[in-house]
C-alpha cells in the first residue's frame, strides 16, 4: 500500500504542469547562460556544457575540484520528456476528438529525442579545398589524432590513426597491423614549441630535437586552434626503441623512420574522416551588391564523384543550399585565399530528419485540433 | 505505473556517450595521400616570438618588412606595395623529411599532385650563396586562379632551413624578385 503510494506520488509529479513550467524556466536560464558563456568558451564548448549535459559543474578558480553548479540541458530535456509523455499518457483523453493533441505531443516528444539523438551521434568536419584541388576526406575542427604512416607500398598508403582520447588516457598503444608498439611520453592539449631549453626533452629522433614544450590552457573560442604535442616513442617487441619523437600539428616537416625496409611516417594532425566519395572545386563565387562589398552570395560549384553509387555530376552548394550525399550534408560555411578556397561544413547526424518529422506532426496535429475545434464552434453556433 | 524501464535506457544512453575510441586503420591512394601532416599554423599574434637558431643572415631589399616569427616559424617577410604574399622563415634539425617528401607537401598545400625524385630535380634550381648551396623551388596550382609557391632550401650544419613565398599568381610574380634576391643575399652568421 506504501509502496503503490510513493508511485502515485512519483506519477503525479512526472505528470505534473509545476514540473513542465519548472523545465522551462530552467532550460531558458540554461539558454541565457550557455549564450553568454560563448564569449569565452566558444559556442562549442558552451553547448557541452550548459546544453549538451546531465550536469553544469563549476571549478574554483586554481582548483581541481568540480562542484554540481546546475542541471544541465540533458537532465531538463529528459525530465521534460518524461513529464510529457506521462502528461499524454495520464491526463490526455484517448479519443478522436483530441487526436490533433496526441500527434502534437508525439511530435514534441520526437524533437527531443532528436536532440538527444544528435549529441550522442553527431560528427562535425569540414573541407577546405582550393579551386582545382579534389579532397576526399573532411577534418574536424578540434579533435586531433596522432598518424603512423607505413609509405611502403607504391600505389598506397597505410595510415594508422590514433585518436587523441586514446593519446590522453594509455600509456602504451598496439595494434595487429603496427609492427611495434607506440609509447606516449607525453600528450598536451595546447603548447607553445620553442627552440632551446629543450636539453632535458627525452626527444632523440626527427625535428623535434632540442625543442622545449611549454603547456597552455587549450584554447576554445570560436576560429582559435590548439597546438597540441605528443611525445612517443616507437618501441619493438623485443624492448628496442626506435626513438622518441615530437609530434605537433604546429610542425609542418615530416618525420618517420626505416625499419626492417618499410618506411614509417609519423605526424599530428586535426583528425580526418575518409569518405568513399571525392568532391573538386570547380568555381568559388563572392558576388556583391553592385557599387558596394556587401556579401549577396557565396556559392561553390563542386563535381562530386561517387563511383561505387554511379554519381558523377556538378552540384552548386550555396547559403541555405547544402549538398546532402552519403549520410553527409555539405554547408557553404567560409572562404579564403582571395576567394579560391572554399571551405565547407561537413555534418553526419543520422538523426537529422527528426526535427523535420517533428515540426510536420506538430503542424498536423494544431491543425486536426484547431479543425475539431472549428467544427464544434459552427455546430454550437449553427445550433 | 512501471518505470522500471527508464534504467536500462539511461544505462545505454551513459554507455554510448562513455565508449572508447580506437585505433583506425585506413588505405590511402599515393595520388590522395599529400596531407598526412597538417598545413603550417597561420599568425597567432598572442604566442610568443620563438628564439631562432642562429646560423644565417638575410638583408631585406627597400620596402621589404620583417615580422618577428612566433612558434616554429622564426621569421616573416612582407613584400612592398600590400602584395598579397608573404613569405616565411623556418630552420628545423637535421634533412627534415627529406626534400621530396617536403617539396611533396607544398604541392598539396596548393593543390598539386606528388612528384617523384626524376621530376624534383629537373624542377630544381640551384643557387650559390655565402651561406651555402640553395635549392629553390617555384610550384604554380593549376585552375583559373592560381596560387604560386616558391621553396628555397638551404643546408647548414645540423639545420635545414625553408625560406617560402605564398601568394596568388600575379602577386607572388611581383614579389619573386626580391625574394630570390634575399635569398641569393644569405651570409652565415658570424654569432653562430
Amino acid at each position: 500500500m506504501r509502496r503503490n503510494d510513493a508511485v502515485s506520488r512519483l506519477v503525479d509529479l512526472l505528470s505534473s504542469l509545476k514540473l513542465t513550467l519548472l523545465c522551462l524556466t530552467l532550460l531558458i536560464v540554461l539558454v541565457v547562460a550557455c549564450t553568454l558563456a560563448q564569449v569565452n568558451l566558444g559556442i562549442h564548448l558552451a553547448v557541452e556544457r550548459y546544453i549538451r549535459s546531465f550536469i553544469v559543474w563549476w571549478s574554483p578558480e586554481g582548483s581541481a575540484l568540480r562542484l554540481p553548479l546546475f542541471p544541465g540541458g540533458g537532465l531538463v530535456g529528459g525530465v521534460l520528456l518524461l513529464n510529457l509523455v506521462f502528461a499524454q499518457f495520464r491526463k490526455l483523453e484517448w479519443s478522436w476528438r483530441k487526436g490533433g493533441l496526441w500527434i502534437v505531443h508525439v511530435g514534441l516528444a520526437l524533437l527531443f529525442i532528436g536532440e538527444f539523438a544528435t549529441a550522442l551521434m553527431q560528427v562535425e568536419s569540414n573541407i577546405a579545398i582550393e579551386e582545382g584541388q579534389t579532397k576526399s576526406y573532411s577534418e574536424d575542427y578540434r579533435l586531433m589524432e596522432a598518424v603512423v604512416v607505413d609509405e611502403t607500398n607504391k600505389e598506397f598508403n597505410e595510415e594508422f590513426g590514433i585518436p587523441d582520447s586514446l593519446l590522453m588516457s594509455r600509456r602504451e598503444i598496439s595494434d595487429p597491423g603496427l609492427p611495434f608498439k607506440l609509447v606516449v611520453r607525453a600528450y598536451h592539449e595546447n603548447a607553445m614549441l620553442s627552440r632551446g631549453g629543450g636539453a632535458s626533452s627525452p626527444v632523440n629522433a626527427g625535428v623535434g630535437v632540442g625543442m622545449s614544450i611549454q603547456p597552455r590552457h587549450p584554447v576554445t573560442a570560436d576560429g582559435e586552434q590548439n597546438s597540441s604535442v605528443a611525445v612517443v616513442e616507437p618501441v619493438l617487441p623485443d624492448g628496442k626503441s626506435l626513438g622518441v619523437y615530437l609530434l605537433s600539428n604546429a610542425l609542418g616537416a615530416p618525420q618517420g623512420f626505416i625499419h626492417e625496409g618499410r618506411s614509417w611516417k609519423l605526424a599530428l594532425r586535426l583528425r580526418q574522416y575518409r569518405h568513399p566519395f571525392s568532391l573538386t572545386l570547380k568555381d568559388f563565387r563572392h558576388d556583391r551588391y553592385p557599387g558596394t562589398n556587401i556579401p549577396k552570395n557565396f556559392s561553390s560549384l563542386v563535381r562530386l564523384k561517387d563511383p561505387a553509387a554511379g554519381d558523377d555530376r556538378d552540384v552548386l552548394i550555396y547559403m541555405n543550399s547544402p549538398l546532402r550525399h552519403g549520410g553527409l550534408t555539405f554547408y557553404q560555411a567560409s572562404f579564403g585565399k582571395n576567394d579560391t578556397l572554399s571551405v565547407l561544413q561537413v555534418v553526419r547526424n543520422p538523426a537529422w530528419t527528426l526535427p523535420y518529422v517533428s515540426c510536420l506532426l506538430v503542424s498536423l496535429g494544431l491543425l486536426w485540433h484547431f479543425g475539431v475545434m472549428l467544427k464544434k464552434s459552427l455546430a454550437a453556433r449553427a445550433a | 505505473m512501471n518505470i522500471r524501464w527508464v534504467l536500462p535506457i539511461a544505462a545505454v544512453l551513459s554507455a554510448s556517450s562513455c565508449r572508447e575510441e580506437g585505433v583506425t586503420r585506413t588505405r590511402v591512394p599515393k595520388a590522395e595521400a599529400t596531407a598526412v601532416v597538417a598545413a603550417e599554423p597561420s599568425h597567432d599574434h598572442d604566442r610568443e616570438h620563438a628564439s631562432g637558431p642562429k646560423g644565417v643572415r638575410w638583408t631585406l631589399p627597400a620596402g621589404w618588412e620583417e615580422v618577428p616569427g612566433n612558434g616554429m616559424r622564426l621569421a616573416t617577410w612582407v613584400p612592398p606595395g600590400g602584395v598579397k604574399a608573404e613569405a616565411t622563415v623556418v630552420a628545423l634539425p637535421g634533412d627534415s623529411g627529406g626534400e621530396l617528401e617536403n617539396a611533396n607537401r607544398w604541392r598539396g598545400q596548393i593543390g598539386l599532385p606528388p612528384t617523384d625524385e626524376a621530376s624534383l630535380t629537373a624542377a630544381r634550381t640551384v643557387f650559390s650563396t655565402k651561406a651555402g648551396s640553395v635549392k629553390v623551388y617555384d610550384f604554380r596550382s593549376e585552375g583559373e586562379k592560381r596560387t604560386r609557391l616558391i621553396a628555397a632550401v638551404l643546408k647548414t650544419g645540423d639545420m635545414t632551413w625553408f625560406f617560402k613565398l605564398t601568394g596568388d599568381e600575379a602577386a607572388a610574380e611581383s614579389a619573386r624578385s626580391g625574394f630570390l634576391t634575399i635569398v641569393k643575399g644569405l651570409t652565415p652568421d658570424a654569432a653562430k
